[in-house]
């Protein structure tokens, strides 16, 4: 909790990442293969459905079943318990992938700052 | 208005006519003659020039009810203020609250010689009293406060906390239509992964 600030600000200022940078390294590289992120609901669903921009995410598809449940339950607002599960488990697994993909990030700038050393040695 | 009102102010605007008239200045300067109404202070109650005997002033400390001893004209630099006498710059919230003044509201006596100031010192206005901690004291301890609030804020904006997470990834090429972008334009082709 925060053992990264301490990295990215005194003691690993070099590879720690900077999440507001882009990261550089091939998506591929260490993997034998990647399944790229599939996208279920469309843009012309999500813009019928009328959802925030900033929740046009990959998640979406459960957002709107989670709406249409709300909106066909009102005024009971404790029904759509299950799509709310539904939604906060997709949004929950998105978080985690973020976190791996920042651990992965810190690992290949280590393993690239080895390399360098191993060379000018 | 009553009847006698109407009487007093003919009479007060046959008076200003006779001054205009009759007075020793022409024009307009008449009006501001020597006749002054009996209702207000005597010749010898007016403040007059900067005593320079010891006799004046004894006269003139006696003119506003003060002691010889306490009498301290203010000093003739040339600001016209005459013998007026010299008094502390304390304001009347300084003064006791519980003691029976004649003037409650003013904390002041009958008699007693008015401030130059008085007007401002009065206890709506201006207000002299001690500060509860040295002046010094409030000052170091504000701008201490102040100043280091300011370089924590610039340290936080220098070095910012943030959580260890990738930034949030959006499909359809980080919603290049839905952000307003030109649709003719062909967005850079975006591509992301499971992990």
């Amino acid at each position: 909790m925060g053992a990264h600030l301490a990295r990215r600000y005194i003691t690993e200022t070099e590879t720690e990442p900077d999440p507001a940078k882009p990261f550089g390294f091939d998506p591929e590289f260490g993997f034998d293969e990647r399944k790229e992120r599939e996208m279920v609901a469309s843009q012309a669903q999500m813009n019928l459905a009328q959802v925030p921009v900033l929740q046009r995410d990959y998640c979406a598809h459960h957002l709107i079943k989670l709406m249409k449940c709300k909106r066909d339950n009102w005024p009971n607002f404790l029904a759509c318990k299950h799509e709310r599960h539904d939604w906060d488990y997709c949004e929950h697994q998105d978080y985690v992938m973020r976190m791996k993909e920042y651990e992965r990030e810190r690992r290949l700038q280590m393993r690239k700052k080895r390399v360098e050393e191993a060379q000018a040695a | 208005m009553s009847p006698q009102q109407l009487n007093m102010a003919a009479v007060g605007f046959r008076n200003w006519a006779r001054a205009l008239s009759k007075g020793k200045q022409p024009g307009f300067s008449a009006l501001f003659s020597q006749v002054r109404a009996a209702s207000g202070p005597s010749k010898g109650m007016l403040p007059g020039p900067y005593p320079q005997t010891p006799e004046e002033r004894a006269a003139a400390a006696k003119k506003y009810n003060m002691r010889v001893e306490d009498y301290e004209p203010i000093p003739d630099n040339g600001e016209g203020y005459g013998d007026y006498p010299q008094l502390p710059d304390r304001s009347q919230h300084e003064r006791d609250p519980w003691y029976s003044w004649d003037h409650p509201d003013l904390r002041r006596n009958w008699g007693e010689p008015i401030h130059w100031d008085f007007d401002m010192f009065i206890r709506n206005r201006v207000d002299t009293s001690p500060s509860p901690v040295a002046w010094h004291t409030m000052c170091k301890h504000l701008f201490g406060f102040v100043g280091f609030m300011l370089l924590m804020f610039y340290l936080g904006e220098k070095f910012p906390s943030y959580q260890p997470v990738a930034p949030k990834q959006y499909p359809y090429s980080n919603l290049h239509l839905e952000r307003g972008e030109d649709p003719e334009k062909q967005p850079e082709e975006v591509k992301h992964f499971n992990i």
